[in-house]
């Protein structure tokens, strides 16, 4: 194996630790900041650690109509995300170039979606199948805005390339970057749905549907999925900054570590923020709020392929 | 419309079917009538004197009068009135025309008395069970004289399951409850949906009937049946607890001194406060919206060290005996109540300021679970939800009872009927809540509490009364009896009628307006009748039966 490919496998690796480590601290942060918000004291901010650490131990019981199914959706759902944590820049460029590229990186996205479909398919109860619906649905229609913002970074770079489009890419028009600009506002304002917050935690509304898709699960695997929720909210300001924020990089590797994570946890507090002073939306309400934000992207889209 | 211009159009009407008509005074109304005119009397008053349906009720009146007893009773709410249609019925086995079909909003209770009382409503268009369990066998009525308390049925079987209705063709079947997250009390709704849209439901409750009022015609005295009453609900029982008592006043014709009525008007409206603040903070929560739902309960939460203060409790004051309250109010509990009112009221206002121009929340609530003013007619909805469709009733206002006539107040009415419009509703009530206990503070007479009794309550006699609980009209009706207790005790919640408004609530709307539509009429259930236990130190699971629970109870072990 050349040095090279060591060294990709490496800087991976390290992008998994890190996610692993952040992903609850993160979700700490946003838990005492709601908190704060709401006049409550809140839980110290190592607390979704010991969460995780509880329900790690506890019994595992197997309630749903197929048990396999289950199983399999919850390791491909922690397999995809951490997958995707090998390939996101995070301080340095995108380390594991080696491995694929953008689209392999949207399709790794799509799969995790995807888990979480399975898993309501495999509780088989009336809500996890809603929960399931809505998950497809949100799906389609968001996963598109993503899509076209990395390849808006793709054209303006002839590349699909990882470290090239996730480095800013999307400012890098031959003209003035409309398109990227227009792209940053779309993602800003859809960034609550693809972490799956409130107002658009649809797909597992406790009080409509009873955490819908995660309704049978317990102890550890239940444990593996909310850490997937957590490093979503990681993996995904990461890309968000990546893509958008890709400036004040030292050269320093663990100071551009800290940076790029505190842009992250701006991002974080962001959702915090909106989470926290939103009613949750209707499923046909989120999608025609989707659906506007898919026809803008295709104008950025459109601009972009002319050099804007 | 006065009462006596009522009696005479019944008469010119009927004629020989009104047999007899008691006016007490003080706004009760008592018709005796022909059973088989009994139908088309409902009409009549229903509909050609528009007054609104109340509640049904039957009684076993044969160690008596050799006979059943039905009433039926209505509200003249612009003339403060409340008119009992009562009618014996002699056969056996006991039957009375229905009147469900005429007035829809009979439809639980006429099911009630079949149930309980083995009173047949002939020609009803549901004649599925309602309040007894599925096991119980065929020909028990628990609430018969001739059936002790805790009388179990022969044959009874616990586990037999509900048989449900064919959902109609092309639906599936979506369960809501018996447990769910928002449904805070056992209750289960069917639900009929195509795609997402829900196109009807049906409802089986019931399912921790405690026969409270059995225990009240049998087993307890007057005065204890006050404490009882306050445990029918976990948040507006005191509602119950006044309402009865001043059911048997009224029976008895004893008028409580004047400061018990202003001690009862304040606790009444702080029960109010705390759980409208209840409400907000859990429909807020249903859509998702936390931050509210934190900052109501903390802003309510001083109101309940208050009543804390007040009584001993946080709820259950355990306010009322027969002819008076049994607490009084110090000076420096009236200064105290001064200050929280003035800390809520502020922040309370915030809150509504804030709320009033939101327009993520207005997505979830502007436009759904609509109730038009012919809904509330027709199903008798009451309280909030009536007031935010547009129909101005209040009993406080209507039908005043302890010091309402001493105080200034504005009923709060809305335009829209739908969910936004009862929030509204619900939120402006809470400063005239605020404006009503000051001035009770304020004018509070000095004076007893409690009045010296007779030694024995005349017999024979019936009283009414309606209470405006947080949820709606809560009417108690009381027949007094020997042996220091009533004969009959008829108690129907709010809950019971706007429950009843539920499936026209939520036909041809999204299945995730489900929750928040039942969650506006400010649902109130029952308690649970089962347990699990877990030993921690051997993680042994062990769930009791009810049977095993009763026997635990009994010797105070667990």
């Amino acid at each position: 194996m050349s040095g090279k490919a060591i060294i990709e496998i490496l800087g991976g690796l390290a992008n998994v630790v890190i996610v692993l480590i952040v992903a609850p601290f993160f979700e700490g942060v946003l838990r005492k900041l709601t908190a704060r918000i709401q006049s409550r004291q809140g839980p110290p901010l190592w607390q979704p650690y010991y969460d995780l650490l509880k329900l790690l131990g506890k019994e595992d019981i197997e309630s749903g109509e197929s048990p396999p199914m289950q199983r399999f959706a919850v390791y491909l759902s922690f397999a995809a995300i951490m997958t995707v944590a090998c390939l996101v820049p995070f301080g340095s460029h995108a380390p594991a170039n080696g491995i694929g590229d953008v689209l392999v990186l949207i399709y790794l996205l799509t799969l995790c979606g995807i888990a979480t479909m399975l898993a309501g398919l495999a509780a088989g109860s009336t809500y996890s199948l809603i929960g399931m619906n809505r998950e497809m649905m949100s799906l389609i229609t968001l996963e598109p805005l993503l899509v076209v913002a990395m390849v808006i970074g793709a054209i303006h770079v002839h590349s699909f390339r990882l470290d090239q489009v996730l480095a800013g890419s999307v400012y890098a028009a031959a003209g003035f970057p409309w398109s990227g600009l227009i792209m940053l506002g779309v993602m800003l304002i859809s960034f609550q749905a693809f972490v799956q917050r409130v107002p658009f935690d649809i797909a597992e509304a406790e009080t409509e549907i009873m955490e819908g898709p995660l309704m049978e699960y317990s102890g550890p695997k239940l444990a593996l999925f909310k850490y997937v929720q957590m490093a979503k909210l990681v993996i995904y300001s990461a890309l968000f900054v990546a893509l958008f924020i890709p400036w004040g990089h030292t050269g320093l590797y663990p100071l551009d570590v800290l940076i790029h994570l505190a842009k992250c946890l701006v991002m974080v507090l962001g959702v915090t923020w909106v989470a926290a002073t939103h009613a949750r939306y209707r499923m046909d309400q989120a999608i025609r709020y989707y659906a506007l934000l898919v026809g803008i992207s295709v104008i950025a889209l459109g601009m972009a392929v002319y050099g804007y | 419309m006065p009462a006596h211009k009522i009696i005479e159009r019944l008469k010119d009407q009927f004629g020989v079917a009104i047999q007899r008509a008691d006016l007490p005074g003080n706004g009760r109304l008592f018709v005796f009538v022909d059973s088989a005119a009994l139908k088309s009397i409902c009409r009549f008053v229903f509909r050609d004197l528009d007054a609104r349906y109340v509640t049904s009720i039957g009684s076993d009146d044969r160690p008596y009068s050799d006979s059943f007893l039905v009433a039926h009773h209505f509200a003249f709410d612009r003339t403060g009135l409340l008119c009992s249609l009562l009618t014996h019925l002699t056969g056996n086995p006991p039957k009375v025309d229905s009147i469900s079909k005429e007035v829809p909003a009979a439809n639980w209770a006429e099911r009630e008395f079949r149930d309980l009382l083995g009173i047949e409503p002939v020609g009803h268009p549901y004649p599925k069970r309602l309040v007894l369990p599925d096991g119980w066998p065929e020909g028990k009525h628990p609430l018969r004289k001739d059936v002790a308390w805790n009388f179990v049925p022969e044959g009874y079987d616990e586990d037999r399951e509900f048989a449900f209705d064919e959902p109609p063709e092309g639906c599936m079947v979506i369960p809501f409850g018996p447990f769910h997250p928002t449904l805070d009390e056992p209750a289960h709704f069917r639900l009929y949906v195509e795609g997402e849209m829900v196109r009807g439901c049906e409802y089986r409750g019931f399912m921790a009937h405690r026969g409270i009022e059995k225990l009240g015609e049998s087993v307890l005295t007057y005065n204890e049946i006050p404490m009882a009453a306050e445990r029918i609900c976990g948040i507006c029982g005191c509602v119950h607890n006044v309402a009865y008592a001043q059911a048997v006043e009224q029976a008895a014709a004893i008028k409580p001194p004047p400061r018990a009525e202003f001690i009862r008007t304040i606790m009444l409206e702080l029960e109010r406060l705390h759980s409208h603040l209840l409400w907000v903070g859990l429909a807020c929560h249903i859509v998702g919206f936390d931050t509210l739902f934190m900052q109501s309960f903390r802003i309510r939460e001083p109101l309940m060290w208050m009543a804390e203060k007040i009584s001993g409790n946080r709820k259950t004051y355990a306010l009322c005996l027969i002819g008076g309250v049994r607490w009084d109010f110090t000076a420096e509990l009236k200064a105290e109540l001064q200050q929280v009112l003035l800390k809520v009221e502020q922040e309370w206002r915030a809150v509504v300021e804030a709320v009033a121009g939101d327009r993520n929340l207005q997505k979830r609530t502007l436009g759904i679970g609509v109730t038009s003013p012919e809904l509330v007619k027709n199903v008798g909805l009451i309280g909030p939800v009536a007031r935010a469709a547009g129909v101005d009733i209040d009993c406080r206002r209507d039908h005043p009872y302890a010091a309402y006539d001493r105080v200034e107040f504005k009923v709060i009415t809305g335009t829209g009927g739908d969910v936004w419009s009862r929030l509204l509703v619900r939120a402006q009530e809470v400063f005239e809540s605020i404006r009503i206990i000051r001035q009770c503070l304020e004018k509070m007479p000095e004076g007893p509490l409690q009045l010296q009794l007779p030694d024995e309550l005349p017999i024979g006699r019936m009283g009414m009364s309606s209470v405006e609980a947080p949820r709606g009209e809560a009417h108690h009706f009381v027949i007094t009896g020997e042996n220091n207790r009533p004969r009959r005790w008829r108690v129907r919640a709010p809950t019971y009628q706007n429950l009843q408004g539920i499936p026209a609530m939520i036909k041809d709307q999204q299945l995730a307006d489900m929750t928040i539509s039942l969650g506006s009429i400010d649902p109130c259930f029952s308690c649970t009748d089962r347990m699990e236990i877990v030993d921690i130190r051997s993680g042994k699971t062990t769930v009791y039966t009810q049977e095993e629970l009763r026997e635990m109870a009994r010797r105070k072990v667990l």
